[in-house]
């Protein structure tokens, strides 16, 4: 599903040179839950982020089903993103100034399938258990209900990918418990692809694998 | 799935977003709205105002057109001006002569200057006052006439008794007191005697050849068509040998105060547009930077560049059109307030009515200022990663050092800058008044000096930054933390100093340009009409007893300015640079210069008069010389060294052209074209001719001692139409005073939004200062610093670029003399600061006053 093959990163500011991945290769199959763990500055938000497209790699090759995204142009990897990847981030990303149901509405709008938008983004947010929300802007939300909303928004187009940044880092363990479970379930009903990044281990232990990165190198898988 | 995002879904997202956050879309439509209500306000009022002076300057004419004719309409005029008549254009006859009246009382008969009107048009314009109070067409008949008072005086008759002219009997029906079109007659010898058509056919004055000017006055339809220019233009073909003049040509003062103010009001017009559209530009632009966040979470679900464009051009859209339908409402409201703010001083009628064309163009121009100013944002949009989210405080991947000037990264900036420049002279233009050269000119200019300002403003911030690093490089170490902190501020990465400079520079420009501008052409409207203007012309005083006279004068109460007598030659011009006079094509009033023309000479120039090009003559220089006026000049296609022969009194005479000259005021030197050097007029016969300045109401006493001492001396009373003159040059002070005050006004608060538009920007920093410990006093010192810094160099890049620009409209706009005013340039550039540092205050007082948390949590 995921093929990375000699993926490498550097930042240039001005003076200096930040080599953050300095060499990665990973293949992740179909329907796995896998989670990246490293320390502060490892690179793991970063793979993510270029698995997701959100930026381009120095060098090296990313294939997400059978497609090299690579040398996608930034609008073509937009619309990739919009058809096969979902994203959870560690501080939500709602747009503040859209309510819980339009924010869960929105991907769909801009992949142009909004037809029946409006029912389906009811269905998630029922599923996420935030029902009665769904007219609540971000603000009116609390962290966990907030990150429930982003699952809804990021499974909206029923997406074969899920990647996910520390998504419970921000909530309290309770909360966050519930947001992995809810997560988890979603994944294993959609068959979904899930690559998440975290530092705690008792989200790690649920993982079908674990890869671990030091220094943007993947030290074990 | 479908590729491009429908309009329609653009339109609902746009729309949601908006909904959900009214409050901060109100304060950009506010913003639009102030910007295009304070265009479209100045715009309705100088419309109107010009409109009273227009109203005035056609007092002066009694009809917005005249044509002066040499004989009888020919029945293909008589149709030219029956077909205009039908168009709506009223039409009414003047015939002006010369002859002698007498009375029962006075055996003497009397020089008058006889004017036949037909009382049920004339005066299309303004009112023929009389004494009783009277209407004109009720006074005037086929049997009477009404007279100056001069006239009652010489023939020792009054209202009631019988005058005689052409052996045929009136009755003076009343005492003119005004007479709006005075100044336009032609022939204004002796005393007015008014009188009917029929009167006059009855005198039987008029047969062929006999001495009499004939003029027709016409008034245009309120409608506006057909214009003063058209009609103008049929006359003129109709009526080849006719000198046709317009309302606005009825006095210099009143032409030239006329032109001046409208470029100016046209002027202020373009500025209120920038300062609006700068006050669009940075609300527009705080308020996309709040939305980077939620465009780069857009990408990452999916929404491609082209696609969040789409929804936030279609909101930029809704923005201006809201604040543009606000605006118009404001600039309508604005321009209803301003006449009665007025009130005491004059009126002028309020336009409360929404002319339909001023407001789709003042809404077209919101939107289209609001897109433009947006457009570097909007093109920014497709810069913006996702990744965005993730590394929010990294700077750039590459440093503007690198960058090449025009490469993918720059390439918006510079495409949107162009945009900008280019819209904005195109609406510049659109806001001309006058032919498409002109309005593409003004429009060219104006882009010009826009981008000139900014690349100037540009150069001085980098400078400026470059000047920082430098001066904090080398200051001593214990210089005040809080100094060194503010001043290092400015170069901190992703502060906006650079543009923040240049945004202040220009509104600190175009606002003090306007106060330059405004001192220029009041400083020059304060000569042209000074205090003791005359208004009573003294003409044929014998040249033994002008000292005499001069005395008499000068001793009647009520004569606020001494006597000026000035002699005056009779010369012909024979030959200009050798062609004979005849032979140069003279048309119009122009033929004036094939008569015989009044000449003086004098020895030193005037304090008012102004040189365009040449020189005066030096003392005791007596080569024969003769400095011209402009106008003669421009007729005769004088330049200075040009030769003109003259003829005067049998004596031909060649004279060199030293000066060209323009005398605004209204001095009696003023009325020669010509003046020559001292030496060449002597011992010729001369006439003297005299004025001074009388209060209105002792005109009349001053006339009967000046008739019962000097019996020959013509005294000529311009009291009224003078008041008329410095009526309306007063107004336009008063009018260009106000306006700019506004202009000022609006500046100032747009250069304070500007620096309050980094509010956004400043949170974080407050928040992490705050965090390390800094109390609030602190922070808002160094902010201080800052602001005071920025505000210190853009007040005085904006006061040299203002001068600059002020001069040069000045002079070639306003044929204006400008000068350098270093005081006013050092209070400006005080007031920028101050106002940068109080706007900066006020926009982070808010910010000062909340707990870091709360705002670490909006994060």
């Amino acid at each position: 599903m995921i093929q990375v093959r000699g993926l490498t990163k550097s930042i240039h500011t001005g003076t200096y040179r930040v080599d953050i991945l300095k060499g990665i290769d990973l293949e992740i199959p179909r329907a796995q839950f896998a989670a990246i763990m490293g320390p502060s500055g490892s690179g793991k938000s970063t793979l993510l982020g270029l698995l997701a497209g959100l930026d381009s790699p120095t060098s090296g090759q990313i294939i997400l089903d059978g497609e090299d995204i690579t040398s996608l142009s930034e609008d073509r990897m937009a619309q990739l993103r919009g058809r096969k990847i979902g994203f959870v981030f560690q501080s939500y990303h709602l747009i503040p100034t859209l309510t819980a149901e339009e924010n869960v509405l929105l991907p769909m709008e801009l992949a142009g399938n909004d037809h029946g938008g409006r029912k389906r983004a009811r269905e998630l947010l029922d599923r996420v258990g935030l029902a009665d929300r769904r007219g609540h802007y971000p603000v009116q939300l609390s962290g966990g209900e907030q990150q429930r909303v982003a699952l809804a928004r990021a499974f909206a187009l029923q997406p074969p990918i899920l990647l996910a940044d520390e998504p419970t880092g921000n909530l309290d363990s309770a909360t966050g418990q519930v947001v992995l479970d809810l997560m988890l379930a979603l994944n294993r009903e959609q068959g979904t692809t899930l690559v998440m990044v975290t530092h705690e281990e008792s989200i790690a232990v649920c993982a079908d694998r674990r890869i671990i990165l030091r220094d943007g190198l993947v030290v074990s898988q | 799935m479908s590729t491009a995002l429908p309009w329609s879904t653009a339109f609902r997202i746009a729309w949601r977003e908006m909904h959900a956050s009214r409050a901060k879309f109100l304060f950009v439509i506010v913003a639009v709205a102030v910007g295009v209500g304070s265009l479209t306000g100045v715009r309705g009022f100088s419309r109107s105002f010009r409109r009273m002076l227009l109203r005035d300057a056609r007092t002066l004419m009694a009809a917005d057109l005249s044509a002066r004719v040499f004989g009888v309409p020919t029945a293909e005029q008589q149709a030219v001006f029956d077909n205009l008549a039908a168009r709506g254009v009223r039409r009414t006859w003047i015939t002006e002569t010369v002859t002698m009246a007498s009375s029962a009382a006075n055996p003497d008969p009397l020089l008058v200057s006889v004017k036949a009107v037909d009382p049920s048009a004339y005066p299309f314009y303004g009112e023929v006052q009389l004494s009783p109070p009277h209407a004109l067409r009720d006074a005037l008949n086929a049997q009477t006439v009404v007279v100056t008072d001069d006239l009652l005086l010489r023939l020792n008759v009054k209202a009631g008794d019988t005058l005689r002219i052409g052996g045929q009997d009136f009755r003076i029906a009343g005492v003119i007191v005004s007479e709006p079109d005075r100044m336009t007659g032609t022939l204004n010898v002796g005393p007015r005697v008014m009188i009917t058509r029929e009167g006059l056919d009855r005198t039987g004055l008029i047969s062929l050849g006999s001495r009499a000017s004939e003029r027709f006055l016409f008034r245009l339809p309120a409608t506006g068509t057909p214009s003063a220019v058209e009609v103008r233009h049929i006359l003129k073909s109709a009526l080849p040998e006719a000198t046709i003049a317009d309302y606005t040509e009825t006095h210099p003062i009143i032409t030239r105060g006329l032109d001046r103010s409208t470029t100016f009001l046209s002027l202020i017009g373009l500025i209120a547009l920038v300062i609006g559209a700068m006050g669009v530009g940075s609300a527009m632009h705080s308020h996309l930077q709040q939305r980077l966040d939620s465009i780069a979470v857009m990408k990452c679900v999916g929404g491609r560049s082209g696609q969040v464009i789409r929804i936030y051009t279609v909101q930029t859209l809704l923005l201006g059109l809201g604040g543009g339908l606000l605006g118009v409402v404001l600039g309508t409201a604005v321009s209803a307030v301003f006449p009665s703010l007025l009130a005491q001083y004059f009126t002028i009628p309020a336009t409360a009515v929404v002319d339909a064309w001023p407001a789709l163009q003042g809404v077209a121009i919101a939107c289209l200022v609001t897109l433009l100013f947006t457009l570097p944002p909007l093109l920014g949009i497709r810069a913006i990663r996702p990744a965005k989210i993730f590394r929010r405080d990294m700077e750039p991947e590459v440093t503007a050092r690198h960058r090449r000037w025009f490469s993918s990264e720059t390439r918006p900036a510079l495409l949107a800058g162009a945009a900008i420049l280019i819209g904005t002279g195109l609406v510049a233009a659109t806001l001309t008044d006058g032919g498409l050269r002109l309005a593409l000119r003004t429009g060219m200019y104006f882009t010009l000096a826009l981008a000139a300002g900014v690349a100037a403003l540009s150069a001085a911030a980098w400078l400026l930054l470059r000047a920082v690093r430098l001066f904090l490089r080398h200051a001593p170490a214990r210089l005040p933390s809080t100094l060194r902190q503010g001043i290092a501020n400015l170069y901190r990465p992703g502060n906006q100093a650079q543009a923040a400079v240049v945004a202040l520079g220009v509104g600190v420009m175009f606002t003090l340009a306007v106060f330059l501008i405004q001192n220029g052409l009041l400083a020059q409207i304060r000569t042209s009409a000074p205090p003791g203007t005359p208004n009573v012309f003294l003409l044929d005083i014998p040249g033994p007893a002008r000292q005499a006279v001069a005395e008499v004068i000068r001793r009647q109460p009520g004569v606020e300015q001494a006597p000026d007598v000035t002699g005056a030659v009779a010369a012909r011009i024979t030959a200009v640079d050798g062609t004979p006079i005849d032979q140069l094509p003279l048309r119009d009033w122009g033929r004036r210069f094939l008569r015989t023309r009044s000449v003086t000479e004098m020895a030193d120039k005037p304090a008012d008069m102004q040189i365009l090009s040449g020189a005066w003559w030096a003392a005791g220089d007596h080569t024969p010389q003769v400095a011209v006026t402009d106008e003669a000049a421009h007729i005769l296609n004088l330049k200075a060294g040009s030769t003109v022969d003259w003829m005067i009194w049998n004596h031909a005479i060649r004279t060199r052209i030293a000066a060209i000259q323009r005398t605004e005021s209204l001095r009696m030197a003023a009325r020669f074209e010509f003046i020559f050097n001292p030496g060449q007029l002597d011992n010729l016969p001369a006439v003297y001719y005299g004025s001074a300045r009388v209060r209105p109401a002792a005109v009349a006493p001053l006339q009967r001692v000046l008739y019962q001492q000097f019996p020959t001396v013509t005294v000529i009373n311009m009291a009224d139409v003078m008041q008329t003159v410095e009526g309306v040059v007063d107004r336009i002070s008063m009018v260009v005073r106000f306006i700019s005050a506004f202009t000022i006004l609006a500046g100032a608060i747009m250069v304070a939004s500007s620096v309050a538009g980094s509010r956004f920007r400043r949170m974080r920093e407050v928040v992490i200062l705050k965090t390390l410990g800094a109390t609030r006093g602190r922070i808002a010192g160094i902010f201080s610093v800052e602001f005071l810094v920025l505000g210190a160099v853009a007040g005085l890049m904006g006061s040299l670029l203002a001068s600059g620009f002020a001069a040069l409209i000045l002079k070639f706009l306003m044929e204006i003399n400008p000068r350098f005013d270093l005081i006013t340039t050092c209070v400006t550039m005080l007031l920028a600061a101050l106002i940068a540092a109080a706007a900066g205050w006020a926009a982070s007082f808010r910010i000062l006053g909340r707990k870091p948390l709360e705002i670490l949590r909006e994060e």
